[in-house]
């Protein structure tokens, strides 16, 4: 009876020392350096990746029209509104003629009066011309009477210089002549010109499209070279693609394209490489590409508005592949934490193409089969001590 | 032990001064006493008659001011200490018996008993062997391993009592044993203080004035203002 | 022999284990304090391991990046590519910002790295789940600590972002989760408003004479577009050829391209010297504190204790025990409750340490360390109560 007593006593310490002893044994094993480091493994697998590029861009037209005028005026009609669409030759505006119209009245005037004046001049040479003949038939017949002694020679010289004098009123009437048609010809043309410039100051739709801009409203004075109104071909939209240049290797024209627009998303449209650029962003770092869709969706996406395109290159034969996550700089090398029987070994690997999902191919370094490291809840090192979990705990897979 | 059982305890006009110059007070002005072997003595007194001083000379507790003081063959005191440790002395030669048991309370009864040759260096098996001898012969055997709160007032005198033995002092010193107990109880215990005197060979000065037992005892010490006086006992025969 | 020290424990067990649990609890705050330092600490140098990098090349005459806000044009990195040595540059910026899922925002250190290839400097060296980010625009590897999940949308000013990959212990210095965004993207949220914002700025280039000059069609655009471009960066990270000394490669860096150039060693420097040096002279004074605090209870404890032992003391004296052993009892019984009460302190300290929302280091070193002064703290917090005991008058045990 005193026996057991004394026991009692003894394990009702027992009973508080043992487990705080074995708490504090736990404790110390579960989180000071002693703890193994929880890490997650995959089997390298010889599979097939289908890499892809990414890139985001922006909806813009291929030919984009600014109409306005060449001279400096002011804007007397605005014909459209932005989302009109319009045909090639319509009018959608006109620049204020001012004093156009009195000049080209004025040049014609003056046009008129330039060809009464050659009128004028012709009947000149006209008269001249009789002159000659006269003083032609004058000259030979004195010539003949001369022959015969008839006349003196004074007078049959006399009748030569009026030939002669004839002959000079003929080659200056005609040169007259020539003049005025040169002045009235002048004319034509500068009114022409005028006439060909009044109309520039109507503005014309140069092929059929879409008007996407109303710069300038009736009244506004504009300087040659300021669009009045932008118009686009509704059916030339393309995106305007940027790559970034470290992962663009690959891109050409003709490959298959996903699009997803910003204000459509969860709908992938198809599309296609249209054409590779060849000046590349040399600030942004970034290589350009246009794509156009393979059906322009409907409605019309606006101009400028953001998409992301992902270009699908060729499958490539079946390679080593690991996940991303796996890859490690270690020492200045590329390379991936192996465990060889049970103990974690870095091996250097050259990494070959990689796709959107975060598989990698590996070229040289591992074999197929190998345990690699994929997670590890510390960061390892070449004395580290590892335990294989499947997951590791506190974060979903 | 047996070298110094034949004198017991003699003290020669001991003599204690507490204070100095116009404040000193005398409480002890030589004291003359003789106990032997086997006697058990009373040393009665009214309070503040230097009683309680007598027996802190007696139980090298505090330094007398001259006399002399031998346990056994030994001049233990003689105008100044002769012993070079006092606290070894009280260990192996005094035995003290209280009033109040005062045990150990968080020692069981066997150590209680057990602690002192314990604490000398004897093996524990050894000490512990010898506590429950001592507990059998003074009847609290049965209770060697229980607590003290577990056990009654004269229980508790009785482990004491074989505290006090354990180390077959030469010498006991009781300081109102029996004080807390009513007279059968106070007479069992006088009883054993007897049978241990004799079977041990101690000599037992017991300060009491307890008037159940003061008939028991054979020779009794009166104490008064620092002197004490002999004088017979009736020597009651205990049953 | 016997020990007097274990008998009286336990004998009253429950009242020194209760006790021993108080100043256990006590013992667990000061390891716990001093996680908090060595955390922060952890958190300056898992900034410095994590950005991969064994140079910081920042803008002339500040101590950037983290410790002071330094901006370099974007093509800076070319031209350190080309220094001896140096075998990866890569850009990249810090920005510390409101991060936005599902209504709620999360302080984050928003994060802008080269995503091209893995392994560039700054990008985040290992990951807990899912993968590295593969697209060059509108991807996010969050670290666990921000609370997001794989496939979560976040919102980093005007875009969203999918988390595609989760890491662990990426925080800035002062605690707060990185979220590794593509740089570009990194460099339109640190410069790019919010909408209502740039609206206001092209109102005030349309209304200055200067930029919008009626002879010059398109200029106000050029002004325009060149206010939303950003071709700054924070930093640019550099990693040399081992068999270079990090000076040897700083050193033509910060001649010949005017930029300031850190090794690690002074990064940690700036980090641990000036970010949170303060922090950590407070915490400091904090554990001084609470260890003259836990040793004034110890010695309270034990010399109540003891005190309330006097009688047992006093007749032990009388008896004729050693002052010796009585004073080998109480320094035991100080020892003792020193030692549970240091194993209820580890065990409170390493179950209750993951819930700060700072990060807890508690390291083997402070827990050793962190035994012996409490050992020694038990010796001396003794010594009071053994004086007492010492003193007491064994003839006190002789009533008057």
């Amino acid at each position: 009876m005193m026996l057991l007593s004394m026991n009692r006593r003894t394990l009702a310490v027992l009973t508080v020392l043992v487990p705080l002893a074995a708490l504090f044994v736990y404790v110390a094993l579960r989180s000071g350096p002693l703890t193994p480091i929880p890490v997650t493994v995959t089997r390298v697998e010889t599979l097939s990746i289908t890499p892809a590029l990414f890139g985001i861009g922006t909806i813009e037209a291929r030919y984009t029209y600014k109409i306005g005028p060449t001279v400096a005026g002011r804007v007397k009609r605005v014909n459209v509104q932005v989302g009109d669409r319009v045909r090639a030759g319509q009018l959608l505006g006109e620049m204020d003629p001012v004093d156009f119209d009195d000049r080209i009245a004025s040049l014609g005037a003056a046009l008129k009066r330039a060809e009464a004046a050659a009128l004028s001049v012709k009947a000149q040479v006209l008269e001249a011309l009789a002159r000659k003949t006269y003083a032609d038939a004058q000259a030979r017949r004195y010539e003949q009477l001369l022959q015969t002694r008839l006349v003196s020679e004074e007078m049959a010289g006399a009748r030569k210089q009026e030939r002669d004098t004839a002959d000079a009123g003929v080659a200056a009437a005609r040169a007259g002549l020539d003049a005025a048609n040169q002045a009235s010809a002048s004319l034509r043309a500068d009114r022409d010109g005028m006439i060909t410039q009044r109309a520039n100051l109507r503005l014309i739709a140069p092929v059929d499209g879409l008007v996407t801009a109303r710069s300038a409203d009736p009244g506004t004075t504009m300087v040659a070279g300021q669009p009045v109104v932008e118009m686009v071909d509704p059916t030339s939209l393309w995106i305007n693609a940027r790559f970034d240049q470290l992962g663009v290797s690959g891109l050409s024209a003709g490959l298959p394209v996903r699009i997803v627009l910003r204000s459509l998303k969860g709908r992938e449209l198809d599309g296609r490489v249209f054409r590779v650029e060849p000046l590349a962003d040399a600030v942004t770092e970034e290589t350009l590409a246009k794509v156009v869709f393979e059906a322009l969706p409907e409605p019309l996406p606006p101009i400028g508005e953001l998409a992301e395109v992902t270009v699908a290159l060729p499958a490539l034969p079946a390679e080593m592949i690991v996940p991303n996550a796996s890859l490690q700089r270690v020492d200045g090398h590329m390379g991936v934490w192996l465990i060889q029987d049970n103990t974690l070994h870095f091996a250097p690997v050259k990494v070959g193409a990689t796709d959107l999902d975060g598989q990698a191919q590996i070229l040289e370094g591992i074999k197929s089969g190998d345990r690699v490291v994929i997670y590890s809840r510390r960061a390892l090192t070449a004395r580290s001590r590892i335990k294989v979990v499947a997951r590791l705990e506190g974060v979903s897979p | 032990m047996a070298d110094m059982g034949e004198k017991g305890i003699h003290i020669e006009a001991i003599c204690k001064r507490y204070g100095k110059g116009d404040t000193a007070v005398d409480a002890l002005k030589g004291v003359d006493m003789q106990v032997f072997p086997g006697e058990v003595v009373g040393l009665i007194g009214p309070s503040g008659s230097g009683k309680s001083t007598l027996l802190k000379c007696l139980g090298a507790v505090i330094e007398p001011t001259s006399g002399r003081m031998t346990l056994g063959d030994a001049i233990i005191y003689d105008n100044g200490w002769k012993i070079p440790d006092l606290r070894a002395l009280r260990r192996d030669k005094i035995g003290f018996v209280f009033q109040a048991p005062y045990l150990i309370p968080f020692l069981d009864v066997t150590d209680n008993v057990a602690l002192l040759p314990m604490l000398a260096g004897r093996s524990n098996t050894e000490s512990r062997k010898r506590a429950l001898e001592l507990l059998e012969a003074l009847d609290v055997g049965h209770r060697a391993k229980a607590m003290i709160s577990q056990l009654s007032g004269g229980e508790q005198q009785r482990v004491s009592i074989a505290r006090a033995l354990i180390n077959r002092p030469p010498v006991i010193l009781a300081d109102e044993p029996t004080a807390p107990l009513d007279s059968e109880r106070a007479l069992a215990v006088i009883r054993i203080l007897n049978q241990m005197a004799v079977q041990y060979e101690t000599a037992v000065i017991v300060v009491t004035h307890d008037e159940k037992i003061i008939p028991t005892f054979k020779r009794i010490y009166h104490i008064r203002d620092g002197k004490t006086q002999e004088e017979a006992g009736e020597g009651r025969a205990l049953v | 022999m016997i020990s007097l020290a274990g008998r009286d424990i336990q004998h009253a067990w429950g009242k020194f284990v209760f006790t021993g649990v108080g100043l256990g609890l006590l013992i667990g705050v000061t390891l716990t304090m001093a996680g908090v330092y060595r955390g922060m600490v952890d958190d300056a140098k898992a900034l410095l391991d994590n950005s991969g990098a064994d140079l910081w090349v920042v803008q002339q005459g500040t101590l950037g990046p983290y410790a002071e806000s330094s901006s370099l044009y974007d093509d800076a990195y070319r031209g350190i590519l080309g220094m001896p040595g140096v075998t990866r540059a890569a850009n990249v910026t810090y920005l510390t910002m409101q991060v936005r899922h599902g209504g709620e925002d999360v302080r984050a250190m928003v994060v802008g790295v080269v995503t091209g290839r893995p392994g560039e400097p700054g990008q985040p060296g290992y990951l807990v789940s899912g993968r590295r980010i593969t697209r060059g625009h509108y991807e996010a590897v969050a670290d666990i600590a921000a609370g997001f999940k794989l496939g979560d949308q976040i919102q980093i000013r005007r875009n969203l972002y999918t988390v595609v990959g989760l890491t662990r212990r990426m925080v800035s210095s002062s605690g707060d989760p990185m979220v590794f965004i593509p740089i570009k993207d990194a460099q339109e949220a640190q410069f790019l408003k919010d909408n209502d914002a740039i609206v206001q700025q092209r109102r005030r280039a349309a209304a200055n004479p200067l930029f919008n000059r009626p002879g010059v069609p398109g200029l106000l655009d050029a002004i325009i577009a060149s206010q939303s471009t950003n071709p700054y960066v924070n930093a640019v990270l550099v990693q040399i050829k081992p068999s270079l000394s990090p000076e040897e490669a700083a050193e033509p860096i910060r001649r010949w391209k005017r930029l300031q150039v850190y090794t690690r060693e002074q990064m940690e420097g700036i980090l641990v010297g000036k970010l949170i040096a303060t922090s950590a002279r407070q915490i400091g004074m904090f554990l001084v504190i609470l260890a003259i605090v836990s040793a004034a209870i110890i010695a309270f404890i034990i010399f109540t204790l003891t005190l309330g032992k006097i009688r047992e003391i006093a007749v032990l004296k009388l008896i004729g025990t050693r002052n010796r052993t009585i004073a080998w009892m109480i320094l035991q019984q100080a020892l003792a409750l020193g030692m549970i009460g240091f194993v209820v302190g580890k065990i409170a300290a390493t179950i209750w340490a993951p819930f700060f929302p700072k990060y807890v280091l508690l390291v083997p070193q402070d827990a050793v360390g962190g035994f012996f002064i409490l050992m020694v703290i038990c010796v001396l917090a003794s010594l009071l109560a053994i004086r007492a005991a010492l003193r007491v008058d064994p003839a006190e045990a002789i009533g008057g």
